[in-house]
C-alpha cells in the first residue's frame, strides 16, 4: 500500500466520527519501488491529498520531516522527495489504528483489509 | 523523530493479536447494545440478505477467483473510454474491481481497486496494482474525496433494491462534487439469452485439476457426479436490470443525478454525477 491510499483512508466503524483520520500505521515493513518521476503528476496528487496527515504520517513512521503547512512553491528537490514517499514506498505488512476508536485494520502480503465485522457497520 | 519499525518478520503477522485488539475495542454493554438493536425489526432480515450474498456471491469468487480471473482480461469500450478520457493526475476507485482488469488502464490517474473477495484482491497485487479488501456497502474513504470511480459488474450481485442503492450511495459519497461514477450492471434484456425472472442463480463452470486445490474441494459439498467429472459447479445470484431500473435507482439518491445511460453488451450503464 502506498501513502497516496493511505492518505484516503479513514476508519468507518459505525459512530465513528471523531479522530478516524489518519489511521496510525504501526510496525510497518517496507518495501521500495521504483516509479518514474513525473512533477505534474506529483503536484496534482498534492492538491488531492490532506498535507496535514502526509506530514502527520510520514514525521511517526519516521521517513521524512515536512512542514506543517504544503508550501506554496515546491521545489525541484522537495518534489522528488514527496515523489519516493507517495510512489516509492510500499508498505508490506503492518496494521493501521483508528485514533478514535481503536479499530485495527491489518496490512498483509501489502493488502489493506478493511472488512469490519457484521457488529460495526 | 521516531525511527521506522522497519524489520522483516514472518507474514503470519500476529494475526491472533490483532483479534484481540479487535474484540477490545468494542466494550461489551456496547456490544449487548447492538446485538439487542439487531434482535428487532429489519436487521433479521438483513441478515438472511447478507447470508444469501455470502453464500451465492462472496464465497463463490473466493473459489474461483483464478479460474475467473483467468476469463477477465478484455477491457469493455465504454469503461476503457470512460477511464482514457480522464485527466492526468486524478485520483479514483474501482469498486468490486475483480481481478483488476481496469486498474491499469490509464497509467496517468492514480486508482485504488477494492473487492470482498481477497483471493481477487491478491491476483491485484500480484499485477502490481493498489489494491485492497472492502465492503462496497461501508466503504473505508474519506468522503468527498476522489475525482471519479467505476462500479462494473458489481451492484447486480446486491439481493434486494435497498442495498443495490445503498451501494451506489456510498460511492457517491467519497466522489467529490460534480464528481462522476460509471456504473455496469447486466441486462434483463439481453440479445443472446432470454430469462423468465429478474432474480436468478447463474452457474459457473470450474475445471476441477487445474484451479482447485484440496482445501477448497473439501469446503464444497460435491454431488457424485461432480466427483467423477472434471468441472465443479459453482452458481452465482445475479438482480437483471431491466431497462430504466439503475437510472430509477440513482434518482432516488438525493447526492446523485444520471447525466448519461445507455446499453453494450448485454448490461445497462450509467454515469451518476455526485451533486
Ligand atoms: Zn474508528
Amino acid at each position: 500500500m502506498r501513502l497516496i491510499t493511505h492518505n484516503m483512508l479513514q476508519c468507518h466503524v459505525k459512530g465513528c466520527t471523531k479522530d478516524n483520520f489518519p489511521l496510525k500505521l504501526e510496525e510497518i515493513e517496507i518495501e521500495e519501488l521504483e516509479a518514474e518521476f513525473n512533477a505534474d503528476f506529483i503536484k496534482s496528487m498534492l492538491n488531492r491529498l490532506d498535507w496535514k496527515a502526509l506530514a502527520q504520517t510520514t514525521f511517526s513512521l519516521g521517513i521524512a520531516q515536512l512542514p506543517e503547512e504544503m508550501p506554496e512553491e515546491l521545489s525541484d528537490e522537495m518534489l522528488e522527495q514527496l515523489h519516493h514517499i507517495l510512489l516509492e514506498i510500499d508498505i508490506t505488512s503492518g496494521r493501521m489504528v483508528c485514533q478514535g476508536c481503536n479499530h485495527v485494520y491489518p496490512i498483509r502480503n501489502g493488502i489493506p483489509n478493511m472488512l469490519l465485522t457484521e457488529s460495526e457497520v | 523523530m521516531e525511527k521506522a519499525n522497519i524489520k522483516r518478520k514472518s507474514s503470519e503477522i500476529e494475526e491472533e493479536e490483532i483479534k484481540e485488539n479487535v474484540n477490545k475495542k468494542i466494550d461489551t454493554t456496547e456490544k449487548e447494545k447492538i446485538n439487542d438493536e439487531n434482535k428487532i425489526g429489519k436487521s433479521q432480515e438483513i441478515s438472511e440478505e447478507e447470508k444469501k450474498e455470502e453464500h451465492f456471491v462472496h464465497d463463490v469468487y473466493e473459489a474461483i477467483a483464478p479460474h475467473f480471473s483467468d476469463t477477465r482480461y478484455k477491457p469493455w469500450p465504454v469503461v476503457d473510454k470512460f477511464l482514457n478520457d480522464l485527466q492526468p493526475g486524478l485520483i479514483g476507485i474501482d469498486v468490486g474491481c475483480g481481478n483488476g482488469k481496469y486498474l491499469g488502464i490509464n497509467k496517468n490517474v492514480y486508482i485504488i481497486g477494492s473487492d470482498r473477495c481477497s483471493n481477487l484482491i491478491k491476483i491485484c497485487k500480484e499485477r502490481g496494482y493498489e489494491s485492497l479488501v472492502a465492503d462496497n456497502l461501508s466503504l473505508p474513504y474519506r468522503s468527498d474525496s476522489f475525482d471519479f470511480a467505476i462500479s462494473i459488474a458489481v451492484i447486480h450481485h446486491f439481493t434486494t433494491p435497498e442495498r443495490r442503492r445503498e451501494a451506489i450511495e456510498e460511492i457517491l459519497r467519497v466522489l467529490k462534487k460534480g464528481c462522476k461514477v460509471l456504473i455496469f450492471v447486466w441486462a434483463f434484456e439481453q440479445d443472446r439469452k432470454k430469462y423468465d425472472e429478474q432474480d436468478v442463480l447463474i452457474p459457473w463452470h470450474i475445471p476441477k485439476k487445474k484451479y482447485l486445490n484440496k482445501k477448497s474441494l473439501n469446503k464444497k459439498d460435491y454431488t457424485e457426479s461432480e466427483k467423477s467429472e472434471h468441472l465443479v459447479k459453482y452458481e452465482r445470484y445475479y438482480h437483471l436490470f431491466k431497462k430504466g431500473e439503475l437510472d430509477d435507482l440513482v434518482d432516488q439518491i438525493k447526492i446523485g443525478k444520471v447525466v448519461e445511460t445507455g446499453y453494450d453488451r448485454d448490461n445497462w450503464y450509467v454515469i451518476a454525477e455526485r451533486i
